[in-house]
């Protein structure tokens, strides 16, 4: 039996050294049990690595007369000298580095697609599910300087289905500051065409905003020609740029020129954008673009596109506000028309549940003058209220609440009523 | 008497014991904040650093030490501690929005693929000292020959400020 005083102070001792314990920081223990994996791992690699390569090396060496048939299990590593263990290290970081190594061209692809179901209060809108765009997307280094990518769509129509190259282009590096690449692209006008391109999964709405909606009008999304990028030596700005040349719209302006200019007269396109190193996560730029525009029922433009935009994508708060002025002169008759859209959208990672859930809000206006002779009129405010929950690294689920309406300035227009809308999708990359 | 003295020497095993685990812990914690050396191979023209050039090297958006030689991003797979401080220094992403990233960086044709994944300390030195233009993270503890290794912001590992940790 043990003494009372005694019987205390082994409690106090085993509590107190419990208590420590206990008071560790279960992050640190989690550290440790990683590290111990991590050398386990490390260790039975490197165990799988050595056997591999001793039943490569025992069967690939020719059997000689002076050679005992059988050798003890066991005896080889006892007879084998130091310079032999490290020719076998070596033959192993050779084997690694050589599935490390790129061999060319070496393809890689990935695909995103979506499914979505919509149902809104417009007059004559059916309720109900529809695909969403299916995206391949492949890349492939041709050398160590020459790179090939390529978008391709497959989308879904009342009566088919049709595909479409968003983008195909090959791409020659010089160095950090001049890249040149020839094809089709998605024009470097703002940040959303070029940064989420058609990978419904990679933005956090549903929906991309009115100014580069897939088949609008309002911005040339693509551009086939000539693009020369790069970064500019300016030290923690971190500025960068885009210069092309290339067909501009074609007849239709919602296409580019894919088989030819259709008016003998290139569109530039330039932009500069900055991503300051101490606000990691800010992007700000803006672009010009300048074209010709020859409609096909005859008249011809002058048009100026000017854009601006300010993004920060680090962190729980995620924030995008976007601007474009579409500048159109009548050759003929000197008519001038500006119109502009943006966006503005706010979101922001809960912290709950890794992060997984994600609200937003999106704010659009788009106004056209009554002056406006290449667009279809459709000015309008749109607000989207929305989450989205990431179901894994590469799979979401987005639910929204859209209102549009005309703009303000034509009161209640007739040809466009307010409409609410409800929107689900779910979006995957593969 | 001897009762007392079994008592005592009761005392001083359990006192041990509570000391033992205690330093046990400490000693865990202290390597724990061991510093990550960068380290890179002996032809790259680089020997200094500021972190915010690291993180643009590691996030792909500097992509050449020169016009002949192209940047080969190593990473070590998941659960190494490297990794783990690179996510969280450089980064300053979690593992899922770090493949997101990459994802997204080669659907926007910024690069042709993601960093090059290592499954072991010393693979890693022997692909940095034979790949040129190779840069990767290493415990400081043990650095080997035949890499070179980058000062960080002007501090190297072991340094007081030193960032990777």
């Amino acid at each position: 039996m043990m003494p009372k005083p005694l019987f205390f102070v082994t409690v106090l001792l085993f509590t107190a050294s419990f208590a420590k314990g206990q008071n560790a920081p279960v992050a640190e223990q989690t550290e440790q049990i990683k590290d111990l994996l991590a050398r386990v791992e490390q260790l039975e690699k490197q165990v799988a690595e050595l056997k591999a390569n001793q039943a490569a090396s025992a069967t690939l060496t020719p059997r000689t007369a002076d050679m005992p048939v059988n050798p003890p299990a066991h005896a080889e590593p006892y007879a084998r000298k130091p310079e032999q263990v490290h020719e076998h290290e070596t033959q192993i970081t050779q084997e690694a580095a050589r599935q490390l190594e790129t061999h060319y061209p070496s393809l890689q692809t990935r695909g995103f697609a979506d499914a979505d179901f919509s149902s809104t209060d417009q007059k004559g809108a059916d309720s109900g599910f529809n695909l969403g765009q299916f995206d391949l997307h492949l890349a492939s280094a041709l050398s160590q300087k020459i790179s090939y990518f390529a978008e391709i769509t497959v989308n879904a129509h009342p009566e088919n289905y049709t595909i479409e190259m968003e983008r195909s282009f090959i791409r020659y590096d010089y160095n950090d500051y001049f890249k040149i690449s020839f094809g089709r692209f998605h024009t470097p006008i703002g940040y959303w065409n070029t940064t989420f391109h058609h990978g419904a999964w990679l933005q956090t709405t549903i929906d991309r905003p009115f100014m580069v909606k897939v088949g609008g009008t309002f911005t040339p999304l693509h551009f086939v020609g000539v693009l020369a990028e790069g970064n500019i030596p300016s030290r923690g700005l971190g500025l960068g740029y885009n210069v092309g040349i290339g067909n501009g719209r074609g007849a239709l302006i919602a296409r580019p020129g894919d088989a030819g200019d259709v008016n003998n007269n290139r569109a530039w396109v330039a932009k500069l954008f900055a991503r300051p190193a101490k606000a990691y996560g800010l992007e700000l730029g803006g672009s010009f673009y300048r074209d010709k525009i020859s409609l096909s029922a005859g008249p011809e433009f002058r048009e100026w596109i000017a854009s601006g935009y300010l993004t920060w994508t680090k962190g729980a708060p995620e924030f995008l506000a976007e601007f474009d002025n579409v500048n159109h002169r009548n050759i003929a008759t000197n008519a001038v028309a500006n119109s502009n859209a943006a966006y503005v959208q706010f979101a922001y990672k809960l912290p709950w549940l890794e992060k997984t859930l994600k609200p937003y809000y999106r704010f659009e206006y788009t106004h056209m003058p009554l002056s406006e002779q290449v667009f279809t009129y459709q000015p309008q405010v749109e607000s989207i209220f929305g989450l989205r929950y990431d179901i894994s690294s590469f799979a979401a689920f987005k639910s929204e609440y859209r209102y549009s309406a005309s703009h303000p300035a034509q009161g209640g227009h007739p040809a466009m009523p307010a409409v609410n809308g409800l929107f689900f999708q779910t979006a995957f990359t593969f | 008497m001897r009762s007392l003295l079994k008592r005592r020497r009761i005392l001083v095993v359990l006192a041990l014991f509570w000391l033992l685990s205690i330093h046990d812990r400490s000693s865990a914690q202290s390597a724990h904040e061991t510093d990550i050396a960068v380290v890179v191979n002996d032809d790259t023209p680089v020997v200094d650093l500021s972190l915010a050039e690291v993180r643009r090297v590691f996030l792909g958006e500097r992509q050449y030490w020169n016009a002949k030689l192209p940047v080969v991003l190593l990473i070590r797979a998941p659960v190494a501690r490297e990794r783990d401080v690179v996510l969280r220094v450089i980064y300053q992403m979690t593992e899922a929005q770090f493949k997101q990233y990459w994802v997204a960086k080669i659907f926007r044709a910024e690069v042709t693929g993601p960093p090059k994944i290592v499954y072991s300390n010393d693979l890693q030195y022997e692909l940095v000292s034979a790949m040129p233009g190779a840069i990767a993270f290493v415990d400081s503890r043990n650095i080997h020959p035949g890499v070179k290794v980058v000062r960080v912001d002007g501090m190297l590992p072991g340094d007081k400020n030193y960032p990777l940790r």
